[in-house]
Formats: structure tokens, C-alpha cells, sequence
């Protein structure tokens, strides 16, 4: 599970509970200049999400850390993909990242917002 | 957009296919793998392009505009009369426009903007074209888009047209 939050002019994602020890993060700070949007996408757990390294990938148990899909780096948090965010950034270290989060709606929502 | 690497797929045709899923189900009834199914698009190029299905939504909004919109709004502007401009706008495809209007507007001030400008542009084309007053023309546009909503009982249409076009 994630946190993500608005600190200032930056998007906070802060990696919960035992998801650190997979994921090999506990947080990641984006400046929202290079936040591109947020989507609520159950969908993309069932995608390819290409080579892992590093981090944890135990299929229909848990997707934590980096993978390398396609020539982009995404981040991955997820365990149930029905509360998967996908957060679109540009210029950043991440092309993406794919976090499950307690309220997908609101979280899109946050995101969105900050952005307008 | 920069020039780049070609993408993988057509965005004009993608985006033409957002406005025709985006205008016919609820937002929320659209999910990103709809768009991915029915967009000829990868998941990975649908972020990388529009950043996000509310990214997607408001370029499919704005193509709904220039593309449908824009023509009904030129066609209004040379209307003879009451009767034409009802029935113009009874046949256009509004679609993505009207469920917008109630969808999303109300959520997304960027979408309401939009909306709230392409319904001035035609209560501005009504009311160039047949001559009347800008409350006049704008309560003709409400008329025309409630006629929509309402199938026409009645053909309300026809009655309003003669009572506001004295010689039909």
C-alpha cells in the first residue's frame, strides 16, 4: 500500500508496512512540474510488466520495485490491482508508477487536481 | 507535439475512437481497458501520450468541439430561420458534448470551460443568424438541447418554431 500526498509543489508517495522491504523504497518525492496525471487502472495488473530488477514480483501475490518494460523504468506497489493507481511522470528517474492506495477515486482526484 | 520518434500508432484515429466511447457511456463506465481495447492502443503509449484517461478525455473533448461542434456552430450561423436551427441541432452529434455537460462538468472545471464556451458559441450563432436578442437566442439553444433529452413530445420542435417563426 501507498500514501501518496501533496507536499507543496510535490507529489509524495510514501510506501507502507512490509511493501518497503519488497519494494526497496520507503518513499519517492516527484516536483508536480513532472507529474503528468493519474489514472485508476485495475487493468494494468494483468499487463506484462517486463524485467524486475530490483524488487519483488510473486505473481497474484505482489508487485513491488522497479521493473523494465519496453525501454521504461516503472515503479510498482501492488497487491490488490482492483485499488491500482497509475501515476504518469515525465523527466523523472520513473516513466510511471503503479501504486495500490486505500481510495483510488480520491487519490486520482488529488492528483488531478494539483495539477489544473 | 514535437516531431519524435513515430509513434506506434495513430493518434488521430485513436483519439476520434476516444470521443465516440467517451460519448456514449458515463466516464467512470469507461475504464483504461476499454480505451486500450477499443483505441488500438498499448497501455504504455496511452500514459506516455495523454498522461492520463482524464489527459485522454480532455483531448477527445476538445476534437468533439472542433470536429462536431465547430460545424453545427457554422451551419447555425447561416439559419433562415427558427425551424432550421432546431432541427440542426436535433440532428448533430452532440454527444460527447451533452454527456459532459452533466458528467463531468460538475466535477472537472476544465470540462466545464469547454462545455460552457461550446454552448455560448451556439446560442451566439442563433442569435447572429436569426436576428434576435442574446436571452432569446440562448433559451432557443435550451429549447433544441432539451428536445434531445426529451425525444421531441409533442414535436414541442414544430410548435415552438411556429409560434417564433411568424410566416412558417
Amino acid at each position: 500500500m501507498a500514501l501518496v500526498r501533496i507536499e507543496g509543489d510535490d507529489l509524495v508517495v510514501v510506501i507502507e508496512g512490509l511493501d518497503k522491504l519488497w519494494a526497496l523504497k520507503s518513499s519517492l518525492t516527484i516536483p508536480l512540474a513532472n507529474v503528468r496525471g493519474a489514472t485508476a487502472d485495475p487493468g494494468i495488473a494483468s499487463e506484462p510488466k517486463g524485467l524486475r530488477a530490483p524488487g519483488t514480483h510473486a505473481p497474484g501475490v505482489i508487485t513491488a520495485g522497479t521493473f523494465h518494460l519496453d525501454g521504461e523504468r516503472v515503479f510498482w506497489d501492488v497487491k490488490d490491482p482492483s485499488k491500482a493507481v497509475v501515476v504518469e511522470l515525465a523527466d523523472e528517474r520513473y516513466a510511471r508508477l503503479v501504486v495500490q492506495v486505500d481510495d483510488p477515486r480520491a487519490t486520482v482526484a488529488l492528483v488531478e487536481n494539483a495539477l489544473r | 507535439m514535437p516531431m519524435g520518434r513515430p509513434r506506434a500508432f495513430d493518434e488521430d484515429e485513436a483519439v476520434r475512437a476516444a470521443v465516440g466511447l467517451f460519448g456514449g457511456r458515463a466516464y467512470d463506465g469507461v475504464s483504461v481497458d476499454d480505451l486500450v481495447n477499443h483505441l488500438g492502443v498499448h497501455r504504455n503509449s496511452l500514459y506516455k501520450t495523454f498522461g492520463s484517461k482524464r489527459g485522454l478525455y480532455l483531448v477527445a473533448l476538445r476534437r468533439h468541439l472542433a470536429d462536431d461542434v465547430g460545424p453545427l456552430v457554422d451551419a447555425l450561423a447561416a439559419a433562415p430561420d427558427v425551424a432550421t436551427a432546431l432541427r440542426l441541432m436535433a440532428d448533430a452529434d452532440l454527444g460527447l458534448l451533452l454527456l459532459a455537460a452533466v458528467d463531468r462538468a460538475p466535477a472537472d472545471d476544465e470540462v466545464a470551460t469547454e462545455v460552457t464556451s461550446a454552448l455560448a458559441a451556439l446560442d451566439q450563432a442563433v442569435a447572429a443568424a436569426l436576428g434576435v436578442p442574446a436571452d432569446l437566442a440562448s433559451a432557443i439553444t435550451a429549447a433544441a438541447l432539451g428536445l434531445r433529452l426529451r425525444g421531441d413530445p409533442e414535436e414541442a420542435g414544430a410548435a415552438l418554431a411556429r409560434r417564433l417563426d411568424p410566416t412558417t
